[in-house]
C-alpha cells in the first residue's frame, strides 16, 4: 500500500483525537455543572463552545502534525484503524454515557 | 399556510443532512470504482458534504439553541422523556463526529485514488462513518419528533375529556 501524504495523515489522526476529546468534553460537562457554566459563558451556549472547540482542535493539530508530519511516520492501515476505532468508542460512549446517567 | 421560521430552519436543518449523507454514499460508490476521470467528481462529491455538514450544523444549532427549550420542555413532560435524555443529549454530541468526518472527507480526496490503495481505504472508511453517523442522527432526530407528538396528543386528549 502506498503511503498517505502528510496533510491526509495529519489530519486523520487530528479526528481522531477530537471525536474522542469530544466524548470526553460531553461527558465532563454533563457531569460536572461548574464546567457546564464556564462554556456557556463563552459562547452564549456550552452546544456552541463545544463545537467552536472541536473545530480549533481538529485544524490546530491537524495543521501541527502536518507540519511536524508526526502522522506520516504511522502505518496508514494503522491510521485508519485508529479513526474507525475512535468514531466507534466515541459514538458509543456518548450513547451509553447518556443511556446510564 | 401557516410555515414559522422555526420550522423553516428546522427542515432545512435535515435536508442538508440528507443530502449530506447522500453525497457521502456518491462518493463511497465512485471510490470503489476510483480512476482519473471520476477524480474531480470525488473531490466535488466531498465538498458537498462538507457543505451540507456545515448548513446543517448552522442551521439545526441556531434551531436547537433558541426553539428547541420550548420542545424540551414538552417532552420531558409527556410520556417520552427518554426522546431528550437519551436521543436529543446522544445526537447533538455525535453530531460533531458525523461534522469532523464530513470536514476531514475533501482533505483525504486530494491523494491520487486510483493509484493509491491506502488512500482509498481511507476515504471509504471515512464515507462510511458519515454515512452511518448521519443515518444515526437522522433517526435519533425522528425519535425527539415523535417525544414532541406524543407529549402533544397526550395534552390534546386530556384537553377533549
Amino acid at each position: 500500500m502506498m503511503k498517505l501524504t502528510a496533510a491526509t495523515s495529519g489530519f486523520v489522526l487530528a479526528a481522531a483525537i477530537t471525536v474522542l476529546f469530544n466524548t470526553a468534553l460531553s461527558c465532563a460537562k454533563d457531569a460536572y455543572t461548574p464546567l457546564k457554566v464556564v462554556m456557556k459563558s463563552v459562547a452564549g451556549h456550552d452546544w456552541t463552545t463545544q463545537g467552536l472547540i472541536d473545530l480549533a482542535l481538529f485544524v490546530g493539530l491537524g495543521l501541527i502534525f502536518m507540519s511536524t508530519r508526526a502522522a506520516e511516520r504511522i502505518d496508514s492501515s494503522h491510521l485508519i484503524a485508529s479513526l474507525i476505532g475512535a468514531v466507534v468508542i466515541a459514538g458509543l460512549g456518548l450513547c451509553i454515557w447518556f443511556a446510564l446517567v | 399556510m401557516n410555515i414559522s421560521t422555526s420550522d423553516v430552519i428546522l427542515l432545512a436543518h435535515a435536508a442538508f443532512g440528507v443530502t449530506g449523507c447522500l453525497a457521502a454514499v456518491c462518493v463511497f460508490v465512485e471510490v470503489l470504482n476510483a480512476q482519473p476521470a471520476n477524480a474531480v467528481r470525488i473531490r466535488t462529491g466531498a465538498v458537498v458534504v462538507a457543505v451540507c455538514m456545515a448548513g446543517a450544523w448552522i442551521c439545526g444549532g441556531y434551531w436547537y439553541v433558541h426553539f428547541y427549550p420550548a420542545e424540551k420542555a414538552l417532552i420531558l413532560a409527556g410520556p417520552w422523556p427518554f426522546a431528550h435524555n437519551l436521543f436529543m443529549e446522544t445526537k447533538e454530541h455525535l453530531f460533531f463526529i458525523t461534522a469532523i468526518l464530513a470536514f476531514l472527507l475533501p482533505i483525504t480526496t486530494r491523494e491520487r485514488l486510483y493509484s493509491n490503495l491506502a488512500a482509498r481505504k481511507l476515504v471509504l472508511s471515512v464515507a462510511g462513518l458519515i454515512v452511518i453517523t448521519g443515518l444515526a442522527v437522522e433517526g435519533a432526530g425522528a425519535v425527539i419528533n415523535h417525544g414532541v407528538k406524543v407529549a402533544l396528543l397526550r395534552g390534546a386528549s386530556r384537553g377533549s375529556q
